[in-house]
């Protein structure tokens, strides 16, 4: 793992255990930082691949007006 | 006939026998509540057995067929339904979770709604991984009512997320039942059971009352003896639903005509049987020189997109959502594979910009797909790369037997349909399966290949020795 995806596990792990720290004990923490670096992994999979401004999601929001 | 002869025999069929007057819907819904009751527990398949609602059910299916007003195939047939699936009247719904196992619900899931319309009869709740999966489960243990259990092998895995779904269905509890699948919790079951599953595709079915564990990627489908019995349920719980803004307008209207003399085109995706177990591949291997009696095969290639990553990804970020409320009342502690008891947490470190990339790049999986598979009927792979794996293993890692489900990723991220059905036995007498994916909307198209698949083969009237 490179030294900014590291950096990167560190700073997102914090938002984990800041929210929810006091409930996990060493051996559920450590586990959650694997998690965290899998996710920092998929994070690094999708930068891989460019694309344009204006390749977008496929959901449209569609407004909602009730049917009358 | 007698009461057992009803026993793994065909919606199709039963609906006939119904229709006929030649069985009562009570007596079928007794038949199958009786077993569901003896044998449920043997296979940890059933939450709750819905007896009461069923021969109610049963008996006003029994006096509208005496009174001429026969609604069609489904009516008076019993089923069960993943207990995800919301029920009105103080059935609990507990989403295969420990902390919800009162959770009631005062409404009926659309789904549940449908079916009893079209006349068929709820008979169980039927056990699920917890969550569906939500928290990360890695071993069959994931379940307050247990691991789900096979029939072909009680030391052997069900399947999930649709454990009792499978294994009901198999086991001849239920004609049939109704899973979710969100990354292969239809189809998993449905290989290691022996039993037809089928993903329809995304906004087909809708979700209404249904837990979500991924807004974007869930969908509801049916599991059944056969493929046509997957068609018939399909028409009958398909179709827009105001409930369900994802629900799609186009209708769906099954295609049962006759398969004989029909030639077809299929795709195999390049090195989708690499890596998977002896029996697998070999059953695959088989399955493809049947097929190309009455196919010609091609192989094909989808773009190298990060499939798996775009997901999980999606799914991650929308569980983290859907969940957020049971996480921070401290509900994941009392979930039942350690496992899961933590998996939730991490979910919060997607970020926001990740989650809209990944749906960006859905965006280009969903076209690559539907370029790659246009000109085919179906593509065909091995549903899963591995028979059955012991209740006491971990699967994460034998699941995918150290390869990729490209499948799996590209047809539940782009919502595409598939339908697995069986494709052999290993030595040991467990079952593998196959699966057709098709083009979006193309739920007939599956059915129709897997149909013939069937006509040409005899896997799936094969059911475990003791239950019959």
């Amino acid at each position: 793992m490179s030294d900014h995806n590291a950096q990167d596990v560190e700073d997102r792990l914090q938002i984990v255990t800041r929210l929810y720290g006091d409930r996990l004990d060493d051996d559920q923490l450590a586990e959650v930082r694997k998690g965290v670096e899998g996710i920092v992994e998929m994070s690094e999979a999708l930068r891989a691949v460019s694309l344009r401004n204006g390749d977008e999601p496929m959901s449209v929001f569609p407004p909602y007006r009730e049917e009358e | 006939m007698t009461a057992n002869d009803y026993v793994f025999t065909s919606i199709r069929d039963l609906g006939g026998l119904i229709e006929s007057r030649e069985v009562s819907p009570v007596e079928l819904a007794t038949v199958f509540l009786d077993r569901l009751e003896k044998l449920g527990p043997d296979y940890n398949a059933v939450v709750t057995v819905t007896r009461h609602l069923a021969l109610s059910q049963a008996a006003r299916a029994e006096q509208e067929i005496a009174d001429g007003n026969y609604r069609g195939p489904l009516h008076g047939i019993p089923y069960g339904a993943k207990d995800l699936l919301a029920t009105s009247g103080g059935i609990p719904t507990t989403w295969g979770a420990a902390p919800l196992r009162d959770q009631v619900f005062d409404y009926d899931a659309t789904v549940v709604e449908r079916l009893r319309d079209a006349g068929a009869v709820l008979a169980a709740k039927l056990a699920m991984v917890e969550l569906a999966g939500g928290g990360g489960y890695r071993q069959p243990v994931a379940s307050f009512t247990g691991p789900g259990i096979t029939p072909w092998d009680k030391g052997r895995w069900s399947g999930g997320s649709s454990s009792g779904s499978g294994a009901a269905t198999a086991a001849g509890l239920v004609p049939f039942a109704i899973g979710s699948e969100t990354g292969g919790s239809i189809i998993s079951p449905a290989s290691n059971c022996g039993v037809a599953g089928l993903r329809p595709t995304y906004g087909r079915v809708s979700r209404y009352g249904a837990m979500a564990l991924s807004y974007t990627l869930d969908k509801l489908g049916p599991l059944c003896l056969t493929a046509d019995d997957c068609g018939l349920v399909l028409e009958a719980i398909a179709g827009s639903d105001p409930k369900d803004p994802s629900t799609t307008q186009r209708p769906f209207r099954y295609d049962d005509s006759d398969v004989s003399g029909r030639r077809f085109r299929l795709g195999v995706v390049k090195g989708v049987a690499d890596n998977v177990d002896e029996p697998t591949g070999a059953n695959f291997a088989s399955a493809l020189e049947a097929l190309s009696s009455i196919a010609d095969i091609e192989e094909v290639e989808f773009s190298d997109l990060p499939h798996e990553a775009i997901n999980r990804t999606i799914m991650f970020a929308e569980a983290a959502s859907a969940f957020e409320d049971f996480v921070d009342a401290g509900l994941p502690a009392e979930l039942t594979a350690p496992e899961d008891r933590y998996g939730l947490y991490a979910r919060v470190a997607v970020l926001g910009k990740d989650y809209v990339k990944a749906t960006r790049l859905r965006a280009l999986m969903a076209r690559n797909a539907e370029e790659v598979m246009a000109p085919f009927d179906a593509l065909v792979g091995p549903t899963r790369a591995t028979i059955a794996t012991p209740l006491d293993q971990e699967f994460r890692s034998a699941a995918l037997h150290g390869g990729r489900d490209t499948m799996g990723s590209v047809g539940n991220g782009a919502g595409l349909p598939a339908i697995s059905v069986p494709s052999g036995f290993s030595d040991e007498g467990l079952p593998t399966g196959i699966q057709f994916m098709g083009r979006a909307y193309d739920e007939n198209a599956v059915l129709t290949v897997a149909r013939a698949y069937q006509s040409i083969t005899d896997w799936h009237t094969r059911h475990p020795a003791d239950l019959t």
